[in-house]
């Protein structure tokens, strides 16, 4: 199965289930969970069903293209969906039974992994998941989002495509992967780690990061008072990304490192509550039966709960 | 005295009525954290048997299994009724309560109401006491099956965990979604619901596994213990703890000596692979032999803490090149699964043995300074600031306990001690701090003397962990924990009653330990004060201390009490007579547990406890008086017995002292034990408050010696005496 067959069934299956088919978002971000399709959509009462590959970029992981399993750029596959299901852990084995993953020819196990994510002010209990002790897909029941207690849960499921990747082909470099028939991951982002890496712990400008990070956090707060709560996510999202960058290029220390995630933190905080009052402002559109919903899904429910 | 009480009646028995039947029930679940499984189910059984007894029901023996898909309880013979109870409260005397006309008083009313019952319903009772009113209260016995249906629910919900979560709309919180519970009582279902989920008589089998032909994740009904072990058994779930450790200890016994290698016996691996799968099957996998060139720690931090892995060595201690990995499958071919573990341990090893070699071109010496980036505690400073105090401290310590040589050495141990946090593996691997301190430290050219301290510093790990072997590393521990102690009480972070994030108290047990252990005279109030000057010399912000809260020494005096208790057996008087006085003195941990020791030993004599009346008596009377003058007038001696107890004082007290002094406790102790005799016939043969003053303030001083000579062992005023 190539790369890019991995996404495509992944797509299938979940869409089978009656997951929205997003796509990713367009900003660099550190995970999956930054997509407003994740972060804003958890909040509040209304249902939610989506899947999407989601491209991250985590500067201090690059490795200039040297080591095998390390990369600064890579694709998540995220599903998220709310309320959790009740039979979510057999939904999920099988996606993976779909990728050809046999559960009952392997040693697939749920190992206790709590995530937390201090910049957007989330967490959640859950597990890594390990297919014969490689961990391929991380599993979290959300707890809290931007600092908001959720009801309904929502349920995240995180597929390291890369590595679930090697493991069908048998490979051990991520630069070996079959993106398609013709194509390497290799050739496609070799070039963009080794450059990147450069980039991300040499020659970024340091001072041109800061002042960015200062304008975009002024931005952020300004669009927030002015009702802009999506945009003003945006601009949320890339100071986190900004922040990583600094911290790659070694340019935080370890006490301004709390400073800087408190201050992302705090417009993560302003975006939830701002998005959620919005919805409820709204009447919560999703809520409604689907019979009068604008956008009328056709075929499956969402995933039974 | 008659006391109310409660008079359990066996319940007559009624015809048809079920006798005691078993109780199962299992609280089905996704995969819980292992760390906490074994906790929740000695939870279980505890507040199963407390709640039954609440309810008076009677049972037999509870047992709780679990894996990590299942917490099960087993009660035997549970009555299928309640105790019916009878409970008679003792009220006023007759004469009290009903007045000569047989008129209830204001007394039989009030005690009536307060018991809730009928001033018609007061029974009266012959007493010893003579004619009591005594209210009765009969209790009914319900039958278990509808009471199981409240209990179980709150048995349920009464389970707490380190970390829970919701899941549903129930809003019910739990370490993990629960998905079915199963609850029979005597065959029956128990109809409740808890989270959402309604009770009955099925249970799941093994998510891929199963014996019989492809039932894999199936439920399957039930209808008893035995049934339910058989049942899962066959759908591939070993349900009990202790039949998983056995088969799992069989498996890599098995496994190590195939290749005639000894299992490196892990008590947390063992812990973890038990309660990570639900059928225990270990498998033996390779690694390439050239990552034996890392140091063998390297290699079992990165099987054990990355994937649960247990090395494999050779009977001369070296690592194999081998792993056991307990998995959750068995398929007749596990091939596939070795594999992708071995694959996994490999990337592992190849991460370290990268960074095992990167760490190696910065010398330790070179990092130091960068620790200026590390915070260890917001309150506390950075580690470079640590660092610094270590460094003073532990010279401090090397001179009260040796000379220039040890000095030179902790000196250099405690500069380079904290460098290795900046490095690769230790990054990867936080456990191995210390330890590969002084592997780099080796490798940068150190004596062996400085890189073995480094290494050590951090012993005991645990409680009971092994304590550092060189006098250098002891001193560093110590060094550093009594820094640490010292350091949090000053900016106010103290632990109190269960909580103690910064492990305070683990510190101060091993401070104990190091110093006891090792038979160290080191004076642990001027270590205590020495620490402060440096902590308060750095300027970091005191916050004064909240009422009740303790100084760093008292704190540490707890911890050896803790560990005489626990350790030694010794008595809480004995410690306390004897710490009682060791703060006016050179405050040496293994001293006073020397002087303890003793101290109880000779508790056990049958001359001691009236030794002590004795010397009580004398105490008391000093006291009294706040008497301290200690000059005898030969000339007012008048009675033999005052002639006598001067003799043996004068005797004793100089022998007394040279054994105190040679540390021979016990030696001393048995004078002291020879001064019995002539105190109580001091007491017996004059009165010590005379009419003539002066008889009385001579009198005052042989006893004001008397106290002053004990004084120097213990203040036996602390010490317990039956009948006093």
């Amino acid at each position: 199965m190539t790369f890019q067959e991995l996404i495509l069934s992944l797509h299938r299956y979940w869409a089978n289930q009656g997951c929205v088919l997003h796509q990713p978002y367009d900003l660099e971000m550190g995970a999956g969970t930054f997509h407003p399709a994740t972060f804003l959509r958890a909040l509040g009462p209304e249902p939610w069903g989506a899947a999407y590959p989601q491209p991250c970029r985590r500067p201090t992981d690059g490795r200039y293209g040297e080591n095998p399993n390390r990369l600064q750029h890579y694709y998540q596959y995220q599903v998220v969906l709310k309320p959790s299901p009740d039979n979510i852990q057999s939904l999920y084995l099988g996606s993976l039974a779909h990728l050809g993953i046999n559960p009952k020819q392997h040693d697939i196990r749920f190992i206790q992994d709590d995530w937390e994510s201090p910049t957007l002010g989330a967490w959640g209990l859950g597990w890594e998941v390990r297919l014969d002790g490689m961990e391929i897909t991380q599993f979290t029941y959300f707890q809290e989002i931007g600092g908001i207690e959720l009801n309904p849960i929502t349920v995240e499921l995180t597929y390291g495509t890369e590595r679930i990747a090697m493991y069908l082909q048998e490979v051990d470099s991520v630069f070996d992967l079959a993106w398609s028939d013709t194509i390497a991951y290799g050739d496609i982002h070799h070039e963009t780690e080794v450059q990147c890496s450069k980039y991300n712990f040499e020659e970024a400008d340091i001072s041109m990061l800061t002042a960015t990070f200062q304008a975009f956090e002024s931005e952020c707060k300004r669009l927030l008072a002015r009702g802009l709560t999506v945009p003003a996510y945006d601009y949320c999202i890339k100071t986190s990304h900004l922040f990583n960058l600094l911290d790659a290029r070694g340019a935080i220390s370890v006490a301004e490192r709390t400073e800087y995630i408190a201050r992302v933190r705090a417009l993560a905080r302003q975006c939830a509550e701002n998005y959620l009052s919005e919805r409820q402002t709204q009447g919560f559109p999703l809520l409604k039966p689907q019979g009068q919903s604008r956008s009328k899904p056709k075929g499956k429910a969402l995933v039974k709960s | 005295m008659v006391h109310p009480k409660k008079k359990p009646l066996a319940y007559p028995s009624v015809a048809g009525e079920p006798p005691p039947a078993e109780l199962l029930l299992e609280i089905g679940t996704e995969e819980l954290p292992y760390q906490f499984i074994p906790p929740a189910l000695r939870a279980l059984g505890d507040s199963a048997a407390q709640l039954l007894k609440e309810y008076r029901l009677s049972h037999g023996a509870v047992r709780a299994l679990g894996t990590p898909r299942r917490l099960v309880l087993v009660i035997a013979s549970l009555a299928s009724r309640q105790t019916v109870t009878v409970k008679e409260t003792m009220g006023p005397s007759k004469s009290h309560s009903f007045d000569t006309a047989g008129q209830p008083t204001k007394a039989a009313i009030g005690f009536a109401g307060s018991q809730s019952v009928a001033v018609k319903d007061l029974e009266i009772r012959q007493t010893p006491k003579g004619e009591y009113v005594f209210a009765v209260k009969r209790e009914p016995g319900y039958p278990t099956h509808k009471l199981l249906s409240d209990i179980l629910p709150s048995l349920i919900e009464q389970l707490s965990f380190p970390k829970s979560m919701r899941w549903n709309e129930s809003g019910m919180r739990f370490a993990r979604p629960v998905r079915w519970l199963l609850a029979l009582y005597g065959g029956k279902v128990v109809k409740f619901q808890v989270g959402g989920v309604q009770a009955d008589d099925r249970t799941w089998g093994h998510r891929f596994l199963a014996f019989d032909k492809s039932k894999t994740n199936q439920w399957v009904r039930v209808n008893d213990f035995m049934s339910y072990v058989k049942v899962l058994e066959r759908h591939g779930v070993i349900p009990d703890q202790e039949q998983r450790r056995t088969m799992i200890l069989s498996q890599l016994t098995r496994l190590t000596h195939s290749v005639r290698g000894d299992l490196h016996r892990d008590d947390d691996l063992l812990e973890q692979a038990i309660y990570t799968v639900e059928y225990p099957h270990a498998i033996l996998g390779t690694f390439d032999p050239q990552y034996l060139t890392l140091p063998k720690a390297i290699l079992m931090s990165a099987m054990k803490e990355h994937q649960g892995f247990f090395s494999v060595m050779r009977r001369e201690g070296s690592l194999l090149p081998k792993f056991i990995s307990v998995t959750n499958m068995k398929l007749e071919d596990m091939r596939l699964i070795r594999e992708g573990n071995e694959r996994v341990l490999v990337a592992r090893l190849a991460d370290a043995k990268f960074f095992f070699e990167e760490d190696r071109r910065i010398k330790l010496a070179e990092r130091v300074e960068k620790l200026k980036g590390v915070i260890f505690h917001q309150k506390v400073g950075t580690q470079h600031q640590r660092t610094n105090r270590i460094v003073l401290l532990s010279t401090k310590f090397a001179g009260m306990l040796g000379g220039d040589q040890l000095i030179t050495t902790c000196r250099r141990a405690a500069e380079l001690s904290k460098a290795d946090l900046l490095t690769g593996i230790v990054g990867e691997f936080p456990s191995l701090q210390g330890e590969m301190g002084g592997e780099y430290a080796r490798h940068d050219g150190e004596s062996e003397a400085v890189s073995l301290a480094i290494a050590e510093q951090y012993l005991p790990r645990a409680m009971e962990g092994e304590l550092p072997k060189t006098l250098e590393g002891k001193i560093l521990s110590l060094a550093d924990r009594v820094d640490t102690i010292v350091a949090f009480f000053h900016v106010g972070v103290v632990p109190t009653g269960s909580e103690d994030p910064f492990g305070l108290r683990r510190h101060a047990s091993a401070v104990v330990r190091i110093l006891v252990e090792g038979n160290l005279w080191l004076n642990l109030s001027e270590a205590v004060r020495h620490a402060k000057e440096l902590v308060q010399a750095q300027g970091l912000s005191a916050v004064p201390h909240s009422k009740g809260s303790s100084e760093p020494l008292d704190f540490i005096a707890e911890r050896l009490r803790h560990y005489g208790r626990t350790v030694h057996g010794l008595r809480d008087d004995v410690m306390e007579s004897v710490l009682k006085l060791a703060t006016k003195r050179p405050f040496v941990l293994s001293d006073l547990l020397s002087r303890m020791k003793a101290l109880q030993a000779i508790t056990a004599r049958p001359e001691f406890d009236p030794l002590m009346v004795g010397f009580k008596r004398a105490h008391r009377l000093v006291q009294k008086e706040k008497w301290s003058r200690d000059v005898i007038n030969p000339e007012l001696v008048q009675h033999p017995v005052e002639k006598e107890l001067i003799n043996v004082l004068s005797e004793v007290e100089p022998r007394v002292q040279t054994m105190m002094a040679k540390s021979e406790y016990a030696k001393a102790l048995e004078e002291l034990v020879r001064l019995k005799p002539v105190i109580d016939q001091f007491f017996v043969g004059v009165l010590v408050n005379a009419d003539n003053p002066a008889l009385r303030e001579n009198r005052l001083s042989m006893l004001y010696k008397v106290d002053v000579l004990f004084r120097q062992f213990a203040d036996f005023s602390h010490i317990v005496v039956q009948g006093t």
